[in-house]
């Protein structure tokens, strides 16, 4: 059995020779549907549920020409990182894995797969066919070990589809060139950003920063007082969601069912009950809680949300990009709380919130993983600036 | 103490579209059970909404229709309740934002004062499965048809502007009238394409006040809506006056044992706005575009009807009430059939024969233009009203005109005085008694004599002028 992959594809061989990823090895999660395979998300909501079609990012990837070698062993719809290998795949057989990011969880284990991760701006990657928990958050994150596999990915993955009306349907904006080295590059740093962070990661940052403003980038700071409320309004937000939409995974029709109820009425509601693990219940009790007991506290942090990604759209012209640091290692364990659960997120939670695109720069060397935020829908040249930043980094070595 | 009730209705409508609101399944309930399905409707994982835009269009259409206020922006939310009938936990509704504000409909009451009973607003949603309790058998068994699952609805909510059940029916009636004329459904209650839930509470007439109201479900006709809403009124104001507190909760109406009962409720949960459908922008470009594919509706047509062919006001809403009888009529005069022979012969003749053959007005084999023929040969008394009866069946069988059928099978009238008058003589020796009645001036006789005469004709005999001729013989004989 595989450490690395609960479910490998036994035919991985490409049916299309001359596609543009032909040869790219790329490794999937439970939480993207492949037809016929085990989509069951790592919940037992879903045990031995194969799903009935491809999701649109599979359909693409087969048409586009790549090799699908398996489901990587995640945690419960994909939530956090515990008891996850996801990363793990790009380190032994794969070129690139799709991971479902719904607060970070590309971008961290990229970093702590030393590889790149990034999440595309919201309505960039179609949704059909992933299984996930927060709609408003959730994107399909792309990981490898280079910006230009990732470029060739995302050529491949986004655009409009038919099938899900949330996708940006006019053409992207035209981007502004890209400076020819960092002289010409500025990055904007929100101070708040680096508070209360474990030392060495808010060290690592600084080291990065401080090397590639050795190189000639020009660093801005941004302060952003209101930085605390991304964990908020994802707290609140995106539990609700969750705790509102979870209940589509019946555990009745699919999934385990567990047996002694009265009647149907009884059994729908035990086997909900019945099918999540403890850290994805504690989320959506915490869901719960605002959407039925505090429903004012979750408008307002709805509100919080608009205004947040309102302050973040105004800082964005005055740099290319935002640099925010990024954890690289999650704690051991196959299980954790909920809090446990979310504390490597807390830098990646402002992506999520925004809809912006973010992209994970590996560690390299005394330089820690760095994150950068673009401005929405300008993901190919976050993916340019990314692989100049990241040799930048390499060369100071 | 004297109580008057405070009602207000929601009423969904089922969406008579090609295909259901969020995929492209057939829009068929009454299929063989769980055939219009697909991962989207079934609410499978991974699963997408797509808003159907035909959808969306006829929603926004009826809305138009009720003289309802199209909103700029609208989203779907999800509505949280845990049942059988929808394994997702959610339905999309519209909580938040809906389609539209405003509305209403003028309906007379009973006093014959006109009332107009506003809409609060009108919202899209999905509808859920059905469930289906197969009782007979050793072992009773609940099954689900997700045919139903998705299918397009809107709701109806009015404002709490009823007073008694008659107001509320005269809406329903008016509603049902002016959807239809949209058409954008058939709006049955039998067949369930119109569901309606009454909220009533009781107050002591003369007040203003607004108290805890109790929800009604489960007619299935106007009449019961009527009956649920009276049966919960009196109950209510019985248990006020015995110092009861009225609780909110949910009632089904018994339509056998005519009574309202409580049922369980359903766990029901504050909506949540929901990422998976984008909202819905509508441009005043595109609403107006809208507007002009509204058909002329019920109260405008009765007005223009009145107005062009000096038809009661009573005439005009009995056409106007469906848009194809109406239609009927004025293809009628538009053939030159004067306004009373055609009000006559739309209401009282092709109306009732269109229904006893379960045919459409619109669809008849009997077109006006063909009724037009044999109203045209009445109207010249080439054949009378009996023979014009027998026509339109004859209209109704074949596709010959009116003039070939009087024509080839004798119907036209006999109104040659020569061949009257020998009958007439005939009937008169036949009919002695008779005749000295009507000497002796028993007025009844006279018609005793015609019906002789026409008789004698086999029905074809001209009655005008057989009174005629049976006024001057018994002068000169």
């Amino acid at each position: 059995m595989s450490p690395i992959y609960r479910f490998e594809n036994p035919d991985p061989a490409s049916a299309l020779p001359d596609g543009p990823l032909h040869g790219m090895r790329v490794a999937l999660q439970s939480t993207v549907s492949v037809a016929g395979w085990p989509t069951d998300a790592d919940s037992a909501a879903l045990a031995d549920f194969t799903a009935l079609e491809d999701a649109t990012v599979v359909q693409r990837l087969r048409q586009a020409g790549a090799a699908l070698t398996g489901l990587t062993r995640a945690s419960e719809f994909g939530f956090g990182l515990h008891g996850s290998q996801v990363g793990e795949a790009v380190r032994s057989d794969a070129d690139a894995e799709l991971v479902l990011d719904m607060m970070g969880e590309c971008r961290v284990a990229a970093a702590r797969a030393g590889a790149f991760g990034l999440l595309p701006s919201v309505g960039l990657v179609s949704r059909l066919g992933l299984i996930g928990l927060i709609p408003s958050m959730e994107r399909c994150g792309l990981l490898a070990r280079s910006c230009d596999t990732l470029s060739a990915l995302l050529a491949a993955l986004a655009g409009p589809d038919g099938r899900d009306l949330t996708l940006e349907e006019a053409p992207l904006p035209s981007l502004a060139p890209l400076p020819k080295d960092g002289r010409g590059v500025t990055l904007g740093v929100i101070p708040q950003a680096l508070e209360g962070l474990p030392a060495a990661q808010a060290e690592g940052f600084r080291a990065a920063i401080d090397r590639l403003t050795a190189a000639g980038v020009t660093v801005r700071e941004l302060p952003l007082p209101e930085y605390n409320l991304f964990d908020l309004v994802h707290a609140i937000v995106g539990a609700v969601e969750a705790s509102s939409c979870a209940g589509r995974y019946d555990s009745v029709r699919y999934g385990h069912r567990p047996p002694g109820a009265k009647d149907w009425n009884e059994m729908y509601l035990s086997a909900r009950g019945a099918a999540f693990g403890t850290c994805v219940k504690s989320f959506l009790v915490q869901g719960a809680f605002f959407q039925f007991e505090r429903y004012a506290a979750y408008e307002n942090a709805c509100r919080i949300r608009a205004r947040l990604v309102a302050t973040v759209q105004q800082l964005m012209p005055q740099v290319d990009a935002l640099a925010l640091p990024l954890a690289d290692r999650v704690p051991e364990g196959a299980t954790a709380t909920l809090a446990e659960t979310r504390a490597p997120f807390a830098s990646t939670l402002l992506a999520s919130v925004t809809g912006q695109p973010a992209l994970a720069l590996p560690a390299a060397g005394a330089y820690g993983a760095l994150q950068l935020v673009g401005s929405r829908l300008g993901d190919a040249r976050l993916l340019a600036l990314g692989g100049m930043l990241a040799a930048l980094c390499r060369e100071g070595k | 103490m004297d109580f008057e009730a405070v009602i207000g209705l929601e009423i969904h409508v089922e969406l008579n579209c090609a295909t259901k609101l969020f995929c492209d399944c057939p829009n068929r309930p009454g299929d063989e059970p769980n055939a219009n399905t697909c991962p989207t409707c079934l609410w499978m994982p991974g699963a997408a909404p797509r808003l159907s835009q035909a959808a969306l269009e006829k929603a926004a259409l009826l809305c138009l229709g009720l003289g309802a206020e199209l909103q700029p922006l609208s989203a779907f939310d999800q509505k949280v309740y845990y049942y059988p009938d929808l394994p997702k936990g959610y339905q999309l509704s519209q909580a938040h934002l809906p389609l539209s504000r405003g509305g209403s409909i003028t309906v007379t009451n009973e006093q014959g004062e006109a009332r107009t009973l506003r809409i609060h607003h009108i919202h899209m949603e999905e509808d859920v499965a059905k469930l289906v309790h197969e009782l007979e058998g050793r072992q009773p068994i609940s099954l689900v048809d997700f045919n139903r699952a998705g299918a397009p609805l809107v709701e109806i909510v009015t404002e709490p502007d009823f007073r008694t059940p008659y107001e509320a029916m005269e809406f329903l009636k008016a509603l049902r009238t002016q959807v239809r004329y949209v058409g954008a459904s058939e709006c049955s209650m039998e067949n369930g394409t119109m569901r309606v839930d009454a909220n009533i509470s009781v107050r002591p007439r003369g007040t203003d006040q607004m108290n805890t109201k109790v929800e009604v479900k489960n007619m299935n006709s106007v009449r019961h809506v009527g009956d649920a809403i009276a049966f919960e009124t009196a109950r209510q104001s019985a248990a006020v006056q015995t110092g009861e507190t009225v609780v909110q909760h949910t009632r089904l109406w018994d339509p056998d044992k005519k009574v309202t009962l409580p049922m369980r409720a359903k766990f029901e949960g504050p909506c949540v706005p929901d990422p998976s459908v984008p909202a819905i922008e509508l441009t005043p470009a595109w609403i107006e575009s809208l507007r002009a594919r509204l058909p002329e509706m019920p109260t405008a047509k009765a007005e223009r009807l009145v107005k062009e062919h000096g038809i009661s006001a009573e005439d005009a809403a009995f056409l106007s009430a469906d848009t194809d009888v109406a239609d009927y009529f004025e293809a009628l005069t538009a053939q030159g059939v004067t306004t009373k022979m055609a009000l006559h012969w739309t209401a009282t003749q092709v109306l009732p024969a269109v229904r006893e053959r379960g045919q459409e007005i619109s669809a008849c084999s009997v077109t006006p233009e063909r009724l037009a023929g044999l109203l045209t040969l009445l109207a010249r008394d080439e054949i009378n009203a009996n023979a014009a009866r027998d026509v339109l069946v004859a209209l109704f069988e074949s596709d010959a005109s009116a003039e070939t059928i009087v024509n080839e099978r004798g119907f036209r009238q006999i109104s040659d005085t020569g061949e009257l008058g020998a009958l007439i003589d005939l009937v008169l020796v036949a009919e002695p008694a008779a005749l000295a009645d009507v000497r002796n001036g028993v007025g009844k006789a006279m018609g005793f004599l015609i019906g002789q005469v026409m008789q004698a004709s086999q029905g074809k005999a001209n009655p005008k002028l057989i009174k005629e001729l049976l006024a001057k013989k018994l002068k000169t004989s």
